[in-house]
């Protein structure tokens, strides 16, 4: 086992307990696993950014390869600093202004695209179908097993949701029974992702107790055991602690 | 006060006991219960099944260390699938917080199943721009990944030949765990650049992902620890996520025992 992989044991284990910790009440411990999670986090954000944009994208390209178009870019990026400055500020507008104008024009047509009119012909597709000749038929058929339950079941599903958020009509009567159908069919949605939701969460913990049981091995060091009875015992002391302070007046 | 009253204002630590401990006992004296495969997941895997020999296969690993419980195993088992169809797999990320994991995750498995880098196997690394870099590849895969993660030119590299773009790539699946992920490699990938793709991602996001397999806009999904345990009874190849299923199916238990007695319980104080 090389030293490095002991030493990631050891600190993957106690940095776990720590931020476990936080199940028992909220403690220093909890802070520092925190703290340096959010450290971590931004130091290799950008470092990597820095190596990767930086190095590797803009300065071996245009020293190296004399590849100077990319100075564009680079001056246009550059203007974005200009914030800083408050006297030429207005000049990052052009920077945001041509992110915005891009970034609009790449994502509106292919999200409208993507999921809007790829969902509806989805939703209606199973229904109806454009014969040559003929135009639009109707397709549907109960005793055709191709054409499935499913079918009348979501596109139900998606009239009675686009209903219950249509608020110029008022619900009544009929449109009620729309509306509390929309809420059913919502209900299960949200009870679907609530369900997934929960077995992501356990999946995470799982992962954590596997590593935690793997670094319980001999050859780590035992990590697991020594760094659990340190967390509790330092639990304690610190519990111990806040009930011999005296209350805070007032 | 009343039994349900009290088990209303139960300390919630005992809660997270009985769950710590429906997974840690689970994890240590596993019973292996019988996983049943998903349609979806089967379509992944029968996609790469069907791939003949030295077919393109693109492996988009976007997530970082915080989902890795139950993407590493996704990856890891789709990894051992490509490689024993010799398929030339190029990896990447779109999440600069996951380059150096991705980049584990493929050394190791290559290592184990004996592939060669640049030959069998290359890391693009990570690029900026998210949905932009897809748009790139799309146009020039060379131009967006000059470079692979360990800085050498990927134009020549023999893992690369006769692929200049996404239009060449035979089969992508994202492992994705947020924005940009699953969703966005088919808006500016597959239904720009017409390339077949699956899709991996987390348990949170499965639900929002289903519209886009039943309307055939990805081909298959795999959904959390689960989906990835389907993949590897698939292979045959049992890892961490059958590992942890036994674990996962206690605590689901567990948490329906408790939502039931829960509302058991409120209803006895309403009606007092």
């Amino acid at each position: 086992m090389s030293v490095e992989s002991i030493i990631g044991a050891w600190v993957a284990t106690g940095l776990t307990l720590f931020i476990f910790s936080f199940l028992y009440r909220d403690n220093p411990l909890f802070k520092l696993a925190e703290h340096l999670y959010v450290g971590v986090s931004v130091g290799y954000t950008i470092v990597k950014t820095y190596d990767t944009v930086l190095v590797h994208l803009i300065w071996k390209p245009i020293v190296e390869n004399h590849e100077w178009t990319l100075l564009i870019p680079v001056f246009i990026g550059t203007l974005m600093l200009a914030r800083y400055a408050p006297k030429v500020s207005w000049l990052s507008r052009y920077a945001f202004a041509f992110i915005v104008g891009v970034g609009a024009g790449l994502a509106i047509p292919r999200t409208i695209s993507s999921f809007i009119l790829k969902q509806v012909e989805d939703t209606v597709r199973p229904l109806i179908a454009l014969v040559p000749g003929e135009g639009a038929v109707f397709t549907w058929n109960l005793l055709n097993p191709a054409s499935g339950v499913n079918t009348i079941i979501i596109l139900i599903g998606v009239t009675s949701v686009l209903f219950y958020f249509f608020f110029s009509v008022e619900h009544a009567g009929p449109g009620k029974a729309v509306a509390r159908t929309g809420i059913f069919f919502l209900m299960i949605a949200f009870g679907a992702a609530f369900g997934y939701t929960v077995m992501a969460r356990m999946s995470l913990l799982i992962g954590r107790l596997t590593d935690l049981i793997g670094y319980a091995d001999a050859s780590y060091g035992r990590p697991t055991l020594w760094l659990l009875l340190l967390t509790v015992g330092a639990l304690v002391l610190l519990s111990r602690r806040v009930k011999s302070e005296p209350p805070p007046e007032g | 006060m009343s039994l349900a009253e009290r088990m209303l204002k139960i300390d919630r630590r005992i809660i997270f006991l009985i769950i710590g401990l429906c997974t840690l006992l689970p994890l240590l004296y596993p019973v292996g219960l019988p996983i049943k495969i998903s349609p979806e997941v089967r379509a992944v895997y029968d996609y790469i099944e069907s791939m003949p020999e030295g077919s393109v296969f693109l492996l988009s690993l976007d997530f970082d260390p915080s989902s890795k419980p139950e993407l590493y195993p996704q990856a890891v088992a789709l990894l051992h699938h490509a490689f024993r169809k010799n398929l030339r797999v190029v990896a990447m990320t779109l999440w600069v917080s996951g380059t150096g994991l991705a980049d584990q995750i493929i050394t190791q498995v290559a290592r184990e199943t004996g592939k060669e880098d640049t030959k069998d196997y290359v890391f693009l690394g990570w690029s900026p721009g998210g949905t932009a870099v897809i748009i790139n590849m799309g146009q020039n895969l060379y131009t967006t990944f000059p470079t692979d993660y360990h800085g050498r030119p990927t134009k020549g590299l023999p893992v690369l030949e006769g692929v200049n773009s996404l239009r060449d790539v035979d089969y992508a699946v994202s492992l994705g765990a947020g924005n940009p992920g699953v969703e966005a490699w088919y808006v500016f990938g597959k239904d720009k650049y017409k390339f077949e793709m699956g899709g991996g991602c987390t348990g949170v996001m499965a639900p929002g992902l289903y519209p886009l397999l039943r309307s055939g806009q990805i081909n298959g999904l795999i959904g959390g620890l689960r989906g990835a345990a389907e993949y590897e009874s698939l292979i045959g190849r049992k890892g961490q996520a059958v590992a942890g299923m036994d674990a996962q199916s206690a605590t689901h238990m567990a948490i329906i025992v408790l939502v039931m007695l829960c509302n058991l319980f409120y209803f006895a104080t309403r009606r007092q």
